[in-house]
């Protein structure tokens, strides 16, 4: 099913950047949520805020760019917790650190950005080659890096000394938190690949009707790894970005990304079941669940109460956005 | 459905028995030899520096003891892990088996208690259990109950938090997993510290869910809210303290801000030392780690009576709590010396950080 009312045909120039947006539910549910609690809660609608907001979905943007072409794909990622911990203990082990002599610095977080695109690579070879799919895959690579990032971590997490990486995960340029550069440079360089690349082009179709895409004759086997490649590459890139803000490698680091990621992305309006949404929508539904983290703290929501909160608001956006697909759904999942 | 598992464990532990009615006299010296003894310790995991500080205590003593067989079962946090790991190690020489327990959830103390009961071996738990249930309620193989008073340690940590701000200010609180009864009896420590010190306000309070990295958003909203109010950080444990620790350093607060911990791990006390923290508070790992295996191996070389006939107070007992402040972090910086845990392994002295009957 290739929704003809979406976007032109493949290989063609989006035929307005700003469409999707322009049109976006998600948009008007984020911008009625910033409002509100901007009424309700006193010092919220300030500048300062809006960067706590900005370096609060700094990591979560960088994790959505990546799961967007997976989902868009019409497959799933649940391994991005694994390879954020084993590119958390990559990159402190690898910098100048409590534990090991290196020093790598800067390309030391290079290292463990590329680990990441190894174990997406890896996942991605697993789905092609063995058949298997990618809830399975994913669930193995999750549970395979965790136990990687354990064996580095030992008894004692390494902490991070290296100055020039904890300046990047705490320190500001010009008033914006560094790390929401970061994000929104990846959010670019998504939104680029998503609309001016076939590989982009590819994952839309891929979702849309993989049996359809193959008769076509399209790469969709090679789409698919780079997909996981792509996504590993980012993962790799914020469970190092979340270890120089903490200042050590813990295999926590990603403790509720990953369904903080996936429902943001639905929340966003990019359908589960593949071929529609995209990199921006996605961002949408990062800034949503951190204006709502951040709100429900402003307004001093009890924290007995907050998760059944944030679970009823995530559920209503959920509803809001993707309302009007509704027709369109053949089947629900 | 798992009752299958128990037969070979319960008929060793019958033919265990027989061996100890059938020969009084050996019984009354040694239940096992040295070099059957088997000790296990079973935590969560060991990614944390305090489960691995748990263990290395509990290899200290083994060393010490000169017991070679030590086993370290980890369950990652799966409760029926930590139950089926302990019973599948049963299968074999059950009666000289001694677990020293980190329960993953208040939850499997019974049923390991039960486990250890009907296979004879020895078990020894840790921090809290259900309501109602004792080591002295005919449960002759739970050795004891080494309780932490999680109330004890909150209203320490906050006593030393509003003096350090002068008994007047705002302070935020993080808060532990919720469900848990550590989470619950520090933050009603503290609740009773502020009962007692109006001056001090409570401004909010959020969980982290003991997590470093949650800690760090919840302290920069706060500090967008309240700004120049937050005069103290209370935090439920050390890693939350750290995540809130590197928000106030984003915001270039750090040391600027008093901040509290519980657990003493190595970061808390470096940032204890460097003036970046005021205080934790310590049950002691390596101690944790060690005294029940030290409680088993007495019991199982006749060096202490039977734990049926210990008093009630040795066998449910609140563990003397550490406060680590500027004054004494230097010395709980340094690895661990078996001479600083000798005496307390010794058989007559194994009560000596014991500060009362618990609960």
């Amino acid at each position: 099913m290739m929704p003809a009312d979406h976007q032109g045909p493949v290989g063609a120039r989006p035929a307005a950047a700003g469409q999707e947006l322009r049109l976006s539910t998600p948009l008007l549910a984020l911008i009625v949520l910033y409002l509100g609690f901007s009424l309700i809660a006193p010092g919220f609608a300030t500048v300062e805020n809006l960067w706590t907001i900005a370096d609060r979905c700094a990591i979560p943007l960088i994790l959505a760019v990546g799961t967007t072409f997976i989902i868009l794909q019409g497959s799933i990622d649940l391994s991005i917790e694994g390879v954020m911990a084993a590119s958390s203990l990559t990159v402190a082990l690898c910098v100048l650190n409590n534990r090991t002599g290196l020093d790598l610095g800067l390309f030391g977080l290079a290292l463990a950005t590329l680990a990441g695109a190894g174990l997406g690579l890896l996942t991605g070879l697993a789905i092609i080659f063995l058949r298997v799919p990618s809830f399975m895959v994913t669930l193995g690579v999750w549970s395979a890096s965790t136990g990687i990032a354990m064996l580095l971590s030992g008894d004692q997490p390494p902490l991070i000394r290296d100055s020039v990486l904890r300046a990047l995960g705490l320190g500001r340029s010009l008033a914006v938190p560094n790390l929401f550069l970061v994000a929104i440079s990846i959010v670019l360089l998504g939104y680029l690949l998503q609309n001016y690349t076939r590989f982009g082009r590819y994952s839309m179709v891929i979702g849309g009707g993989e049996d359809l895409a193959r008769l076509l004759g399209l790469p969709v086997d090679r789409c698919k790894v780079l997909a996981f490649a792509f996504a590993g590459l980012l993962s790799g890139l914020a469970g190092a970005l979340e270890s120089a803000r903490i200042g050590l490698g813990h295999i926590d680091v990603g403790a509720g990304q990953m369904f903080a990621t996936i429902s943001a992305v639905v929340i966003g309006g990019t359908s589960l079941g593949g071929g529609r949404g995209g990199v921006l929508q996605s961002a949408v539904g990062i800034l949503t669940l951190a204006v709502l983290a951040d709100g429900l703290v402003f307004i001093g929501v009890s924290p007995y109460t907050q998760k059944a909160v944030q679970g009823a608001l995530i559920l209503s956006a959920a509803l809001v956005a993707t309302w009007p697909h509704r027709g369109r759904l053949r089947i629900v999942k | 459905m798992k009752r299958a598992l128990y037969s070979p464990a319960v008929l060793t532990a019958c033919a265990a028995v027989i061996v100890i009615v059938a020969t009084p006299a050996a019984a009354a010296d040694a239940i096992c030899q040295k070099s059957d003894i088997r000790l296990v310790n079973s935590m969560r995991e060991i990614a944390q520096p305090y489960h691995a500080n748990l263990d290395k205590g509990g290899r200290l003593f083994a060393a010490w003891a000169g017991v070679k067989n030590y086993v370290l079962q980890l369950n990652q946090g799966d409760s029926d892990k930590q139950i089926s790991l302990m019973r599948l190690l049963l299968t074999t020489s059950p009666s000289c088996t001694v677990f020293n327990v980190e329960p993953n959830a208040d939850l499997v103390v019974k049923p390991m208690v039960d486990t250890a009961n009907r296979s004879g071996s020895w078990i020894v738990t840790h921090w809290a259990h259900n309501e109602g249930l004792h080591p002295f309620d005919g449960n002759d193989h739970w050795v004891a109950h080494v309780a932490v008073d999680s109330l004890e340690a909150g209203v320490a940590i906050s006593r030393l938090l509003v003096d350090a701000i002068g008994r007047t200010g705002g302070i935020v609180a993080l808060q532990g997993r919720l469900d848990t009864d550590p989470a619950r009896n520090r933050f009603a420590g503290l609740q009773r510290v502020l009962e007692q010190t109006p001056g001090v306000k409570l401004l909010d309070q959020q969980t982290a869910n003991w997590d470093r990295t949650a800690a760090f958003p919840i302290m920069q909203t706060w500090l967008a809210k309240y700004r120049s109010q937050i005069n103290g950080v209370w935090a439920a444990n050390d890693d939350m303290a750290l995540g809130a620790l590197e928000a106030l350093r984003a915001a270039g607060l750090a040391g600027k801000i008093p901040i509290v911990g519980v657990d003493g791990i190595p970061e808390a006390i470096a940032a204890i030392e460097k003036g970046e923290m005021i205080s934790t508070v310590s049950s002691d790992a390596y101690y944790q780690g060690s005294i029940g295996l030290a409680m088993g191996v007495c019991i199982l070389t006749g060096q202490t009576p039977l734990p049926a006939t210990w008093s009630k107070e040795n066998r449910e007992f609140y563990l003397k709590l550490v406060v680590i402040t500027r004054d004494n972090a230097a010395q709980y910086l340094r690895e661990p010396q078996p001479e600083t845990y000798i005496h307390d392994w010794q058989c007559d002295r194994l009560w000596s950080r014991s500060t009362g009957k618990a609960f």
